[in-house]
């Protein structure tokens, strides 16, 4: 291997930044691909102008980026309530590629979440299928609701779980990992 | 409509707003029913009446005629095939079953005539004790616990997630016994004699 050349088998890094109005094509493209399991757009159709008034209506998002600069995921918080809770909501193309970006950088979109908006509980809704997107934090989650056999995907019912994160499990977690890290 | 002895249950009127806004300025309840201690004014109640809702449902007392309570069929989801429901009760008639029996009139009437597979509810901590009986024998189910999902008067507080599967309302004896009752009432005519 010459000076300068990357090994084979290394994993790229993946980063995220802010989303932006410039990002919605992407967004729709993302929704389709996966339909219906982003089921806060899927759930009334796909019809365009509804899902970007949708879009329109969420507070904040990020757009994680393989080590090309292309975008593979997206993150959004949403029903951020007065009661100190909000509703995670992520979700990566397709692709073994997208999907091992998006875990990559799962906890720092997580730590962000926790900084912007100190949710006391954070929620994650899943359908039971759904790839696992959490990595090494997925551990932290417990699962609170259990709709049975909500949806027909693909002619299969499937479960939908509502799992929730506490800010006393992020915290403890954030700083065991960062002690570790020094 | 659906009649009992007791009850009759019908859609909501526009004469009928008066009555519900009245029943929903108990301040006993402000805080856990869906305004949370925001009624809005009267001259704006049927906007927020209505939002998300797809149908509203009166319970009537036979005996005195008056409105006792309602249930709202909301947040209808025809591609998953489910709905949620929320059910108020006056404050003078809680504890009377009458709007209990509203909520067996509003199974039937919801599962006979929407694509529905499921009905959900969510309960404050304080108020799930009305579907205890019901999950004690089987028509409902607990489908999870939301820990303290919400802040009431400045107290943290649980949110369970109650829920009503078609097959087995349609099969429990609850509802055998409640089509039983109403077919002894005699259907009312279109007219008032």
């Amino acid at each position: 291997m010459s000076s300068g050349e990357q090994p084979i088998d290394q994993p790229e890094v993946a980063t995220w930044r802010l989303a932006e109005a410039t990002d919605v094509p992407f967004v729709y493209r993302l929704v389709t691909q996966i339909d219906p399991r982003w089921y806060r757009f899927s759930r009334h159709g796909l019809e365009p102008s509804a899902m970007i008034e949708l879009m329109g209506s969420i507070a904040a998002g990020a757009i994680v980026q393989d080590a090309a600069g292309q975008p593979v995921a997206c993150a959004i918080l949403t029903d951020s309530s007065e009661s100190g809770t909000g509703t995670f909501e992520y979700y990566a193309l397709p692709t073994a590629h997208a999907q091992q970006c998006a875990t990559q950088v799962v906890s720092e979109l997580l730590g962000a979440v926790f900084v912007a908006s100190s949710p006391r509980r954070l929620y994650v809704e899943r359908f039971e299928n759904d790839p696992v997107l959490l990595g090494d934090v997925a551990h932290l989650f417990t699962t609170e609701v259990v709709l049975p056999d909500f949806l027909s995907i693909d002619g299969v019912y499937e479960t939908r779980a509502t799992l929730v994160l506490t800010a006393e499990a992020w915290r403890e977690w954030s700083e065991t990992s960062a002690e570790v890290t020094q | 409509m659906i009649m009992t002895s007791r009850i009759v249950f019908r859609p909501v009127l526009p004469e009928d707003y008066p009555r519900l806004y009245e029943m929903e300025s108990d301040p006993a309840t402000s805080l856990t029913w869906r305004y949370r201690g925001h009624l809005p004014p009267i001259e704006e109640y049927e906007w927020a009446l209505w939002r998300q809702t797809q149908q509203i449902m009166v319970v009537e007392g036979r005996s005195t005629g008056t409105i006792v309570g309602y249930l709202q069929l909301h947040d209808t989801d025809l591609r998953a095939g489910n709905a949620s429901f929320s059910l108020y009760s006056g404050p003078e008639h809680r504890g009377s079953g009458l709007v209990m029996e509203g909520l067996m009139a509003f199974c039937e009437w919801a599962f006979g005539n929407w694509p529905i597979r499921w009905l959900y509810a969510h309960s404050f901590e304080h108020n799930v004790g009305a579907f205890e009986s019901g999950l004690r024998r089987g028509e409902a189910v607990r489908l999870g616990v939301l820990r303290e999902r919400m802040v009431v008067d400045g107290e943290l507080t649980d949110v369970h997630v109650i829920g009503i599967e078609r097959d087995a309302w349609l099969a429990s004896p609850l509802r055998r016994r409640f089509n039983q009752l109403r077919a002894r009432q005699p259907e009312p005519g279109p007219f008032p004699s």
